[in-house]
């Protein structure tokens, strides 16, 4: 029986004009939208994430209270943290080892050009191995750093591949001038896709610290936890011990331990807002496209009176009549919404291939296609609904009436 | 025909097709809303901006070191006092003052906030005639105001930074020193220019007692007639003063208003963004509008056919029609404006409450006229068609038709 209402349904729809093709442009454009962007917010979550090139999971960073608006971790602090910290978490038995990283603007001189941009300190020793497993960083050209190196520097891949700021690429064995004073390049950092890693200036901990005269201070401390199970724990055992070594009371911290989810939580968490704000206004035109299916409906149902009486006159009952004109309608709403989702996923592909070539990642689009059912659903369920009161129209009409037109 | 008879036989129709008609005008009257929300909100966005450009900022140069974060919290890069004597050596700047912006806790009974904490010195207020803020209570710093503060306005709220409002004359702590509050500038309309400390600047250093007190800006009041060469040869003192070459300079000289036009541009896209999406649903509604119109056409066909069999002209039919769909369009515009005017009101008091004045509404006259015009041309476009296909009707056939 109810293959009979869609068989009906699709044939009267053949035979629609180009009006009630017209009308589903709201459905259409709506579902368009709201695919689009979300394909597109989940990349650029996944774009997000890769910015900040965190692989391991089992990676604690601890930073110090402030303005984390005002600039990047260590800049906006009101006590920063010091090398101290950095010793006391290492010895935390949940933690297997912990460094910490220095984060400082420079210039740099290249090709009697100036440039500039942000440099990253790389630990001695055992953290060694591990801050290059963190974020999965190698060198495609030369060789990573390693201990003893002094007036060395890896740069990451876009002083290599983009000639713009200093007019050539600068290659392994370059001389360079970070804050005037020379440097050798020993290694280029194979891409990372990230904004962040791909701009680095990579020095050895120490050599940073004397050349930027940064002293005692740390601006991140990354801690590496013994075991993926033990993050809850490691995380209050951090937590106490930064309490214990600052003298704050517990809901007083002026310091953050997070976890990897926690950054990225963060970030998703205003992405998801910014999406959500769109989708409510993409929702609008779906809504005016509901407005429109009710209009062609009750224009249909006038247009078809006669149809209705003789249907009603072979013996169809009211509730025939109805189901048939409520599924035509979200019949129609469900090609607007099937034609909305294949733009909207064509739309989706070109912002990704949009996001990769400005910001040098590498992600691609997942089809979701939880998303796309419930759009397809979506979209009946809308024309379906538009067409409730126009189909009760036509089930209550008179069949007397009806043939007379 | 007389005009008026064409007009009264096509709101005759407009209220025989009651639901359609409503529909009709629902539809665009969303769209309208929508977009008049979105244009008073910027509107009022850029108002506040350009008064924030004030004339005492016209005759003001910036100078800001390069690096990270907000100014003057880069460790590389500093301002320092050197800098600034250099700047107020250059022939053609008038007075100059450095500004420090730090990063501060500030304490009051017991609850504890961070904050920006800014020092400057009394004597060049310099960057109070950029900020173009007054004072809403108490007094402004005089030099040698030493352990003694000024508040942004929030700080007069309760709940707002504290639990409790702080008045005049109150201790607060900064970093552990105390500071009496001798007076309160009025509101910015930003939580965080409104939760600012403004300190006498030989305060810092006591305050801050850490090797990096770089000033964020030095301000220079300048001979406003000719602010392009003094920037250059301020430009050129601070390179001698710093030892840098020409193109590798570490800092940067520019007017507020070049400062400002980077955020305008910003600006401009997101508010772009979002007037197409809102767009958007006016073209459906637009279309919405044609169908209904056609439909109308349709089922009038007869009826035209007898208006012309008693001499109506083609260009009277045509008419008819298009005022009718003007008409909906008229009334769903107005609808539009009056619904969107409210929803911004209300917005904007939301906003107001929550500390973001300066997102307040703007609501120009020619808003609203622009609104209610677009939604009439909107209406006038989506009847074109249908209205020019009837009058195109021939007399006989229209008469026939059933």
């Amino acid at each position: 029986m109810i293959e009979d209402y869609f068989l009906l349904a699709l044939r009267n729809l053949k035979h629609r004009g180009i009006r009630s093709w017209l009308t589903l442009l709201g459905i259409f454009i709506g579902i368009m939208a709201v695919v689009s962007l979300i394909s597109l917010g989940n990349g650029l979550k996944l774009a997000v994430a890769s910015q900040f090139g965190i692989s391991s999971t089992e990676v604690i960073t601890i930073q110090a209270g402030g303005l984390t608006s005002a600039g990047p971790p260590g800049t906006a602090v009101t006590n920063p943290l010091e090398q101290s910290d950095v010793e006391a978490i290492d010895k935390l038995p949940t933690v297997d080892i912990a460094f910490s990283r220095i984060l400082t603007s420079g210039k740099l001189e290249f090709n009697d050009i100036v440039g500039f941009g942000l440099a990253v300190s790389i630990p001695d020793g055992r953290a060694r191995k591990f801050a290059y497993e963190a974020v999965e960083l190698e060198a495609e050209l030369g060789r990573m750093l390693k201990d003893g190196d002094v007036n060395k520097v890896v740069l990451g891949n876009n002083f290599y591949t983009n000639e713009e700021t200093f007019g050539k690429p600068i290659k392994v064995g370059d001389k360079i001038l970070l804050q005037d004073k020379k440097f050798e390049v020993v290694g280029i950092l194979k891409k990372k896709g990230s904004f962040l890693w791909d701009n680095f200036v990579m020095v050895n901990e120490d050599p940073l610290i004397d050349l930027m005269d940064y002293g005692d201070k740390v601006d991140v401390i990354v801690a590496k936890v013994k075991d993926k199970d033990l993050m809850e724990r490691s995380k209050e055992e951090i937590e106490k011990k930064m309490r214990e070594l600052r003298d704050v009371d517990v809901g007083k911290e002026d310091f953050e331990v997070s976890t990897p989810d926690a950054v990225l939580g963060t970030v998703n968490s205003i992405l998801g807002g910014v999406q959500a704000f769109i989708i409510i206004i993409a929702s609008i035109s779906i809504f005016v496209g509901a407005i429109g299916i009710v209009n062609t409906m009750t224009t249909s149902v006038l247009e078809r009176k006669q149809e209705i009486g003789i249907m009603k006159s072979i013996g169809a009952r009211n509730s025939h009549v109805f189901m048939q004109f409520l599924i035509e309608s979200g019949l129609l709403g469900l090609v607007g919404g099937f034609v909305g989702v294949v733009f909207g996923l064509g739309i989706g592909f070109l912002g990704i291939y949009g996001i990769n070539n400005f910001i040098g990642s590498e992600i691609i689009l997942e089809i979701d296609y939880i998303l796309i059912g419930a759009s397809l659903l979506g979209s009946f369920l809308i024309g379906a609904i538009s067409g409730v009161i126009p189909a009760w129209n036509a089930s209550k009409l008179n069949p007397v009436d009806a043939l007379r037109g | 025909m007389a005009g008026n008879e064409s007009i009264r036989y096509s709101l005759r129709s407009i209220s025989n097709r009651k639901t359609r008609s409503l529909l009709t005008v629902f539809s665009i009257s969303i769209g309208i809303t929508t977009i008049f929300i979105f244009i008073s909100f910027g509107l009022g966005l850029y108002n506040y901006i350009q008064d924030s450009l004030s004339e005492t900022s016209a005759d003001k140069l910036i100078i800001q070191a390069r690096g990270v974060g907000a100014p003057g919290l880069d460790t590389t890069f500093k301002l320092l006092e050197k800098d600034l004597r250099a700047v107020e050596k250059t022939s053609g700047v008038l007075e100059a003052s450095g500004v420090y912006f730090k990063i501060g806790e500030v304490e009051f009974r017991n609850e504890k906030i961070i904050s920006y904490v800014m020092g400057y010195d009394p004597k060049v207020p310099l960057i109070m005639e950029v900020f173009n803020i007054d004072i809403f209570s108490g007094r402004e710093l005089k030099s040698g105001d030493s352990k003694k503060a000024v508040l942004g306005y929030n700080y007069l709220v309760s709940d707002k930074i504290f639990s409790r409002p702080v008045r005049l004359n109150d201790k607060i702590e900064v970093q552990g020193t105390s500071l009496k509050v001798v007076g309160f500038y009025e509101p910015l309309g930003n939580p965080q220019d409104d939760s600012n400390v403004y300190i006498v600047e030989d305060d810092i250093d006591t305050i801050f007692n850490d090797q990096n007190n770089s000033y964020g800006w030095i301000v220079a009041r300048v001979n406003p007639n000719d602010v392009e060469t003094i920037s250059e040869k301020i430009e050129k003192s601070l390179r001698k003063s710093r030892d840098l070459e020409e193109g590798k300079e570490d800092f940067f000289v520019q007017t507020f208003e070049d400062m400002i036009e980077s955020f305008l541009s910003i600006l401009n896209i997101v508010v772009g963004f979002i007037l197409v999406i809102a767009f958007i649903s006016v073209v459906v509604s637009a279309v919405n509008t044609a169908n209904t119109m056609i439909t109308s056409v349709l089922e009038r066909i007869k009826e035209i056919g007898v208006i012309k069999a008693i001499g109506a002209k083609n260009s009277e039919i045509f008419l008819i029609f298009l005022f009718e769909s003007s008409f909906l369009g008229f009334i769903a515009g107005s609808l539009g404006v009056l619904v969107g005017w409210g929803i911004s009101s209300v917005g904007g008091n939301v906003l107001d409450s929550i500390g973001f004045g300066f997102l307040a509404p703007a609501f120009p006259s020619a808003l609203f006229i622009g609104s209610i015009l677009f939604a009439v041309f909107t209406g006038a476009i989506s009847g074109v068609v249908p209205a020019w296909n009837a009058s195109r009707i021939n007399v006989v056939d229209a008469l026939r038709y059933e």
